[in-house]
């Protein structure tokens, strides 16, 4: 194998439990998104648009789905002669079955597939946000610090801070101390989760932190505290955009929603940083003379006979006449009769609303319409 | 199937009549239903009926072509064994327009003699259909043949032929002696040694050769009945397929029966359209009965009434374009439409 100057670790892992009835069967990075990605689509293609071409993705819940999602990495450029994306599920060893404890043991367990590539710099990443970022940048200001660890941060609303790993800082960005989820936080400089080491600083504090019995093998609550203990270099790299983690019901709605409007932050027809993903190929979509768009995005292969407002859907919906979709998310090849209402949802993939039915929400809350939501309203569904 | 028959795609033609639109490309690269080229339907249904072997005869520009099928991967056609083949044959091309595509064939003979597969299926590239060739083969088989022809259900030719590859072999190779220049010479003799049978095919099929065909064929993707004969879940149309993302409507967008690719902007009014990837629609713009092809921008307050945009046109501010369906006005690849320009 080449050498690389820095490879990626992706720790797609998670089971994203909040997401309810959307990640029971899937990953929650492979949970659709913006009409026609995947949640992951975002940290991988910011990784072929920052000249990053060896990716390890950490799987574990639910891997089905995402591992033959990725395939052999084509879609975002990274089927390589050398390198590439590899999906890296738990294995046993010869002693014991190996299950990814934390985020730290998931790289540790790893160590074998960086080694093949002598980086000088290895990246840590989440496939849990929405955001784009140019990793190339974050090393450059890396190098430049000769920090040992350098960590994203971008500014979080105050109220929030304490749901955060917040990083104090000294002028010179240095960090000087963190705190996991302050009650009193005393800034509001969140850690996005987004780490770049130097090898041997990586391969030296997992070390430590393996041999740990009372650590939880997780970066932020256990290696980072760690490593400042130690008084290593940790440099803070500030970061300005948009970044959300989709990690509710809620807020996976309200990300969707941001790509409404004429002027939205993320902006997906940037043609100097696109999005890829697996694309979907279906015809284009027809909107009938029935029907009625309104500030909208929708996908290839979906047939429109009703009103859509404020709204995204995805590849391959289907809706019926007489029906009003309204500031909902419909997943692909959901089915949605005639004279139907379904306002502030998200129907998941592949779901079947019967002529007639209406979902809709009174308070601010999204509901996720499910089997048993479906069943509960019409028995012999 | 993948023993059985190869694919082969005479993409040699060329319609007098489609001149404004094939300046710059062949007719077989032709942009068709927003996100297709008018060989994809061809293509595509060769490889949905099995066959994993498909040579391709192009003529002159053939830029756009080749780069639109690239190694054939969007097809699954890059292979280790058989796949895409692309025959360009420049030499033959300088003799001018009128050869005929056996002598394309012949100019790489290597193809034929090293396919394995005992049939061969010789289609245009300019059809718009969605058909599968097993039943077709079958057919043939049974007829027990030496050509079969595949017509339209009027009795008019798809020219479409079915024969076994040891038979090509030999037309082509006799070709100066026999005096047959293409399929369609072999089957309208009069004078033959070979049994020519006929099949019927009774699906949506419309072969594109003029400005009005392509005109009202695009516009007849706007009727469900020709969709759903046309886009069939078990048998895609695959293209080349782009990052682009969902298509955007904002305040001030209003649209009825069309269809819309992926990438798009609207902001103003489509009607009776078809508009390919990437086109910006400007405020108060108002598009009726036109096909726009990939990544135009139509500023605001244009009014657009049986119009053809080639790629990558400008269409500036307030200007007003009128065709008829019969004569729809269209404007050339790359081109600047401004108000005050008077054609």
């Amino acid at each position: 194998m080449a050498k690389k100057k820095c490879v990626a670790m992706l720790l797609a892992g998670g089971k994203g439990s909040r997401l309810n009835s959307l990640t029971k069967d899937l990953a929650k990075p492979a949970v659709p998104f913006g009409g026609k990605y995947r949640i992951i689509d975002f940290t991988l293609s910011n990784c072929t648009n920052s000249g990053i071409d060896t990716v390890g993705v950490l799987t574990q819940y639910q891997p089905l789905l995402l591992n033959s999602y990725i395939g052999i990495g084509s879609a975002w450029d990274l089927d390589r002669k050398d390198g590439g994306v590899t999906v890296l599920p738990p294995y046993s060893e010869s002693s014991e079955v190996k299950w990814y404890t934390g985020t730290a043991s998931a790289i540790y367990q790893n160590l074998n597939y960086l080694k093949q590539y002598q980086p000088d710099y290895v990246l840590i990443l989440s496939g849990d946000h929405i955001y784009k970022m140019n990793y190339e940048s974050m090393l450059e200001y890396h190098i430049e610090k000769r920090a040992d660890v350098t960590i994203s941060l971008i500014e979080v609303p105050w109220v929030e801070a304490s749901r955060f790993g917040i990083m104090n800082t000294n002028d010179d960005m240095r960090i000087v101390e963190f705190e996991e989820k302050p009650s009193n936080p005393k800034n509001n400089l969140a850690s996005m989760g987004i780490y770049i080491f130097s090898w041997n600083i990586l391969k030296e504090y997992l070390e430590m932190d393996d041999r740990n019995p009372d650590s939880s093998h997780d970066f932020g609550k256990d290696v980072i505290p760690l490593l400042l203990e130690e008084n290593k270099k940790l440099f803070a790299y500030p970061f300005k955009g948009y970044w959300k983690d989709v990690g509710t019901v809620q807020s996976l709605w309200e990300a969707n929603m941001d790509l409404l409007g004429e002027d939205c932050e993320l902006d997906l027809f940037d043609q100097d940083w696109r999005i890829y993903s697996v694309n979907p190929n279906q015809p284009p979509q027809y909107i009938s003379s029935d029907a009625i768009v309104k500030e909208s995005m929708i996908n290839e292969g979906c047939t429109i006979e009703g009103e859509i407002d404020k709204s995204v859907l995805f590849q391959g919906v289907t809706v019926g006449k007489g029906s009003m979709i309204k500031e909902s998310v419909i997943m692909p090849d959901a089915t949605i009769g005639n004279n139907c209402l379904i306002e502030k949802a998200i129907v998941p993939y592949d779901a079947k609303i019967p002529d007639g039915t209406v979902i809709r929400s009174f308070d601010d809350e999204i509901i996720l319409v499910t089997e048993e939501m479906l069943s509960g309203l019409y028995p012999t569904y | 199937m993948k023993r059985k028959l190869l694919g082969v795609i005479d993409a040699t033609t060329y319609h007098d009549d489609l001149e404004d639109l094939l300046t710059h490309r062949s007719l077989a690269a032709l942009p068709f239903g927003g996100r297709y080229r008018i060989i994809d339907f061809v293509l595509s249904n060769m490889v949905n009926s099995g066959i994993r072997s498909v040579a391709i005869f192009p003529k002159m520009q053939y830029r756009s072509l080749m780069d639109h099928l690239g190694s054939g991967k969007n097809w699954d056609l890059n292979r280790k064994q058989d796949g895409l083949f692309f025959f360009p044959s420049p030499i033959v091309d300088s003799d001018g327009n009128k050869i005929g595509s056996f002598e394309h064939f012949a100019a790489n003979m290597d193809y034929f003699y090293r396919s394995t597969q005992e049939y061969a299926i010789i289609a245009n590239c300019y059809t718009i259909f969605n058909m599968n060739f097993r039943p077709i083969l079958d057919w043939h088989k049974h007829a027990k043949c030496d050509i079969t022809e595949i017509h339209h259900q009027d009795g008019t030719s798809m020219e479409m032929y079915l024969i076994k590859t040891s038979l090509l072999i030999k037309l082509i190779e006799t070709r100066h002696e026999t005096g047959y220049t293409c399929m369609k010479d072999v089957v309208t003799a009069i004078h033959n040694d070979y049994s020519i049978c006929h099949y019927e095919y009774d699906g949506y099929s419309v072969m594109i050769d003029s400005i009005e065909s392509y005109f009202s064929t695009s516009m007849k993707l706007l009727e469900s009945d020709v969709w759903k004969q046309l886009f069939l879940k078990d048998q895609p149309i695959l293209t080349k397929v782009k990052d682009e993302p969902p298509t955007k409507y904002v305040k001030g967008s209003w649209v009825k029966n069309a269809m819309i690719a992926n990438g798009c902007f609207i902001s103003g009014a489509v009607e009776n359209s078809i508009v390919s990837r990437g086109v910006k629609i400007g405020k108060g713009a108002v598009i009726k009965n036109c096909i726009i092809m990939q990544k135009c921008h139509i500023e605001e307050n244009c009014y657009l009434d049986s119009v053809i945009l080639d790629k990558d046109v400008k269409v500036e501010a307030g200007t007003h374009l009128t065709g008829t369906d019969r004569s729809p006005y269209v404007i050339r690849k790359g081109s600047k439409q401004g108000a005050l320009m008077n054609s």
